[in-house]
């Protein structure tokens, strides 16, 4: 057991000033360059109609029509130059695009060896009926890996911003702009208890049948957020919260995102090599084929469903 | 659709055309309500109806192109409007409400008071503390 | 096996044509009305009515197949959907506006009876008053005829 140290001689050690760089309640501008100590702003009674009464001067002298012809002047003449400007822009950048190549050239840059092989050993290799599944998530996975990375990174930017804490979520109460809102109208409590089940069960069968058909992760994902948004929306956060918390969605996101890259990272070692998986190819056209994709899929899945409903509970409550 | 039968496949194709751009030429009048209607509640059932048409338009097209997974996007289209009426409206009451009350508010205290923002206690104590 | 494509073919142009026509009276009474409510009411019986039409004729030209399925749910769910919308975008409607005396007549019970007592106070007092004698006579006489009988 250490000794207790008295509290000024702690402060004067280098462990005590980690400790405050570490909490933010160092102000590390304070002592060295010569800054007074920081006070919360507020003005008084006499500084508040000072400033808005030169606001007002201020602004009639601007907006001063009659007195100054210039302003009208330029007033007409920027409509129409806006959309001589505009007109300009649209024509120099449809002559641009009569430049390209016509649409399914046999010597188009895009028509080369790597899409033939994709399109005739596509559902060889990868046993997706769905070629375009097949290729984002078996051919470029590595690719899809980073995509569902970006996802979780803006909503970790968007959690930064925006998240408020329980302390704050208190204060903020009264300048809470959810108060005037219409809550628990019992039309759509009733249809909502009716619709959300379908919506869910649809949007499984998008993400299940990616290899079969157009869908797949993300758009089976979007289908669910929607379907949640919609059950917040008819019963309000406290009945949400029941089922879907801040440590549901942390839970999720991060399994279903470790999932995916345990599966598809080692491209980080061995560069454009392909690893052949274990799992057999079975017949195409079933669900239980082609491999990992189903799984990537599902993983894929629970990724944008949890950041669809994240970007819009923190836009709007800025908590779970 | 026709399976062979010469006639019933030119009728089948005329049929699909003329209602598309039937609709087409209705969808484009929605815009036109969405843009004049003086109200909020016009516009945002100009863009309900907008949403009504396009789910027929691919209906039509899941029969014309006989491609099955059109038939998805319809369902899912319908999810989608019917969220966004839900999420404009209550967005919508909140705030005109909330406009309202401040306004009501800042009427009343027109003597020179604090509006709803501010902390008046905290103001006098920091003025004497900088003096 | 011709004539049922082709009575397929009618049958399900009919209800596709009947759809269209609901869909272009809609729009003629989303254009014509003077108010707000009267449009959307307009927006909202077209659509869900012209969407039946519509898809149903489309349905009988495809046969039973998974993709008639799938497309008889998308009417369900619009048969559902539908009037939650219209019912949001009225609330919307009446909550935000600002000349409500000009659209609407506001009825409360209590000044409604009140006004009906100030305005018919004599004469219901008078019809009450002769039938409360109309009755008391008869039930003067049942008791007369009543007590007679005893006697």
């Amino acid at each position: 057991m250490s000794k207790k140290v008295p509290q000024e001689q702690y402060e004067k050690t280098i462990s005590y000033k980690f400790r405050q760089w570490l909490n933010g309640s160092k102000d590390p501008y304070l002592d060295t360059v010569e800054m007074k100590p920081q006070v919360p702003f507020c003005e008084t009674e006499s500084e508040r109609l000072q400033r808005e009464e030169e606001n007002q001067q201020l602004a009639k002298k601007v907006y001063d029509l009659e007195h100054n012809a210039e302003i009208r002047l330029f007033g007409k003449m920027y409509k129409v130059f806006s959309v001589i400007f505009c007109l300009f822009l649209v024509t120099m950048l449809l002559i641009g695009v009569s430049y390209l190549p016509t649409f399914g050239h046999p010597e188009n840059p895009a028509n080369n060896e790597v899409s033939e092989r994709y399109i005739e050993k596509g559902l060889q290799e990868t046993g997706a009926v769905n070629i375009v599944t097949g290729m984002i998530l078996d051919y470029r996975a590595f690719d899809t890996l980073g995509e569902s990375h970006v996802l979780f990174i803006a909503t970790c930017t968007v959690l930064i911003l925006l998240r408020l804490d329980k302390k704050e979520l208190q204060k903020s109460n009264e300048a809470n702009d959810r108060i005037y809102e219409p809550k628990n109208d019992v039309i759509l409590q009733t249809a909502a208890r009716i619709l959300v089940p379908p919506i869910f069960i649809f949007g499984i069968y998008i993400i299940l049948a990616g290899h079969l058909g157009p869908g797949g992760g993300f758009s089976g994902g979007a289908v669910i957020g929607a379907g949640l948004i919609l059950y917040l929306n008819a019963f309000g956060f406290e009945k949400t919260e029941k089922f879907f918390t801040a440590k549901t969605y942390r839970r999720l996101s991060f399994g279903a995102l470790a999932c995916y890259s345990l599966a598809k990272s080692y491209s980080f070692y061995t560069g454009a090599n392909h690893i052949e998986s274990i799992i057999p190819l079975g017949t195409p056209g079933a669900i239980l084929s082609s491999g990992l994709i189903l799984l990537l899929n599902i993983c894929v899945g629970i990724v944008v469903a949890g950041t669809m409903y994240t970007f819009y509970v923190m836009f709007r409550k800025g908590g779970y | 659709m026709g399976k062979g039968i010469e006639g019933l496949e030119q009728a089948y194709e005329i049929l699909f055309t003329a209602i598309l751009i039937f609709l087409a030429v209705l969808a484009l009048l929605c815009l036109l309500r969405a843009v004049i209607g003086p109200k909020t509640a016009d516009r945002i059932v100009a863009v309900n109806m907008l949403g009504t048409m396009v789910i027929v338009m691919i209906a039509v097209l899941t029969l014309m192109l006989q491609e099955d997974y059109l038939a998805d996007i319809c369902v899912i289209y319908a999810m989608i409007s019917f969220l966004a009426v839900i999420v404009l409206t209550k967005v919508y009451m909140g705030v005109y409400l909330e406009r309202k009350k401040i306004a009501e508010m800042s009427g009343e205290t027109k003597s020179g008071e604090y509006t709803a923002g501010d902390e008046p206690g905290k103001c006098d104590g920091n003025d004497k503390a900088e003096k | 096996m011709e004539a049922i494509e082709w009575i397929k073919f009618l049958a399900g142009a009919l209800l596709l044509l009947l759809g269209t026509t609901i869909f272009i009276f809609e729009m003629i009474g989303v254009f014509r009305f003077k108010y707000v409510l009267n449009r959307m009411h307009a927006a909202a019986m077209g659509d869900t009515l012209g969407i039946g039409a519509c898809i149903l004729g489309l349905i009988i030209m495809n046969g039973m197949n998974l993709t008639s399925l799938k497309l008889f749910v998308v009417i369900i769910f619009l048969w559902f959907s539908s009037p939650v919308s219209s019912h949001l975008i009225a609330r919307l409607e009446v909550t935000t506006d600002e000349e409500q005396d000009k659209h609407y007549r506001r009825l409360i019970l209590s000044q409604v009876e009140e006004s009906c007592e100030r305005n018919n106070c004599e004469e219901k007092n008078r019809k009450q008053e002769s039938r409360e004698q109309s009755n008391c006579e008869e039930k003067c006489r049942v008791q007369a005829a009543e007590k007679e009988e005893v006697k």
